[in-house]
């Protein structure tokens, strides 16, 4: 089996990869993780994670720059229904449209808009950075066996911007950060985590582990 | 990434040492409350504390300042220095410091580590101070085998808030903080990392705000702030536009 962690200029990947290793080693699994910029890999793989840093716009543009990316993504997640999984901006980007300074079209895969956080408490700083527990609002593999709910596990954020998904019942996650922000969204072979699995601790390789077991 | 301005106290008052060096301390104010206040006017947004008395000594030496501190600010303080057993940790969790950060007794004690995280989760950092790549502890006096990477894996499934990770030679020096090094901690453990040692100038802050240092969760800036090499609403400004840049 194998793991395409996509790399389109949109940061440092290294520590996403050691954690996907490390993951992929603890569950007992055989994987071959790979972070790639070619989309003959990424059409190829049997699981894909999108990751992202920066603004959405700018990962955009970095990922349409990566000539035949966006078809290979849509290609392996889309018509053959390869488990997938976006992570902060690579969430994001399953969106319809990013309203980030512009607006910016997305992958529109689980569809609706990336805006700004609002947090009711104005105490509270933007951006949101730092660890939340999760609110669980349907199940889902991937939290399979994460401890969840105050008193829980805790998710490492670090963002300014948020998915709201336009079908309701694609979010299937909040965090609590003057108001509930949306932690982890999903539709059918498609996942979506705001929060750094690579960061997260015992969270994060849990749903590390979760993904590369998942067969949606 | 967040920018932490440092308070470290000795004697009640807030000094700032050389690579760790007690006997080259600079004593830029007898007040640390109205030094906290002063950063958290000038926009700074978390407080790094470090009681070194207590470092050497192995207990909170400067604990009245500490709580006068707490009582004058509303941003959050992270404190080190002193905190070796649970009563300590727990005792300074209780009168609203938000993280305590564990150096020595992490080395020495790692259960002890894991057990206040187990107790107080996300609220205990890890503080690991490296010379040469090598751990060392009781106010840096001693440098051990152990490197400063093992050490920080030892604490990655542990539920610590964070890895402070010290470049003792960097520390006070304004001679630039150990990138390359820091990153490679954070790249190899799944725990936010922050940066601490050397800043000393603007371009110091500048390299902060380049992309790859979005891996760092922040960075710890101390002397050059006090002696105005660096400017804070200049240096805060930049760690803003690049979080501006950033989703």
């Amino acid at each position: 089996m194998s793991v395409a962690i996509v790399d389109y200029g949109s940061g440092n990947l290294h520590s996403a990869h050691k954690a996907f290793e490390r993951a992929a080693r603890e569950a007992g699994l055989r994987m071959d993780v790979a972070v790639t910029a070619r989309p003959d890999e990424v059409a190829a793989a049997d699981h894909i994670v999108l990751p992202g840093v920066g603004a959405f716009a700018d990962c955009k543009r970095g990922l349409d720059a990566v000539d035949g990316m966006t078809q290979a993504l849509d290609e392996a997640v889309r018509d053959r229904g390869r488990p997938f999984l976006g992570i902060c901006v690579g969430m994001q980007l399953t969106a319809t449209r990013g309203l980030e300074h512009t607006v910016t079209t997305g992958l529109n895969w689980i569809g609706g808009d990336v805006a700004a956080i609002q947090p009711s408490d104005p105490v509270l700083k933007i951006p949101h950075m730092g660890w939340n527990t999760l609110r669980v609002l349907k199940p889902h593999a991937l939290l399979d066996g994460l401890v969840v709910g105050d008193g829980g596990w805790h998710a490492y954020f670090v963002h300014s911007f948020q998915l709201s998904p336009a079908e309701t019942s694609d979010l299937i996650a909040t965090a609590d950060y003057g108001g509930p922000i949306a932690a982890f969204v999903g539709r059918d072979n498609m996942a979506g985590v705001q929060f750094h699995p690579e960061k997260s601790q015992k969270l994060g390789l849990a749903l590390i582990a979760n993904f590369l077991k998942w067969r949606p | 990434m967040i920018l932490f301005p440092a308070i470290d106290l000795k004697n009640g008052e807030c000094v700032r040492l050389v690579r760790g060096d007690m006997a080259q301390a600079t004593v830029f104010s007898d007040d640390p409350p109205a030094q906290a206040r002063a950063f958290e006017a000038q926009g700074f947004e978390y407080l790094h504390v470090v009681d070194l008395d207590g470092a050497f000594a192995g207990k909170p030496m400067n604990a009245a300042a500490v709580e006068r501190m707490l009582a004058s600010v509303n941003i959050p303080i992270q404190l080190g220095g002193g905190v070796r057993d649970m009563k300590t940790a727990r005792s300074w969790l209780d009168k609203g410091v938000s993280r305590v950060i564990i150096g020595t007794a992490a080395v020495k004690d790692p259960d002890f580590v894991k057990e206040a995280a187990r107790l107080f989760p996300y609220r205990i950092a890890v503080g690991v101070d490296a010379r040469d790549g090598r751990v060392a502890v009781e106010g840096w006096a001693k440098t051990l085998e152990l490197s400063a990477l093992d050490l920080a894996r030892r604490f990655e499934d542990a539920g610590v808030a964070a890895i402070i990770y010290t470049d003792i030679a960097r520390d006070g020096a304004l001679k630039g903080l150990n990138v390359e090094a820091t990153l490679a901690v954070a790249e190899a453990v799944s725990v936010p990392v922050i940066a601490s040692g050397g800043v000393g100038s603007i371009d110091d802050v500048a390299r902060l705000a380049e992309p790859d240092c979005a891996l760092l969760a922040g960075a710890i800036i101390g002397r050059a702030l006090y002696d105005g090499r660096v400017d804070a609403a200049e240096a805060l400004a930049l760690i803003r536009k690049a979080r501006a840049v950033r989703a």
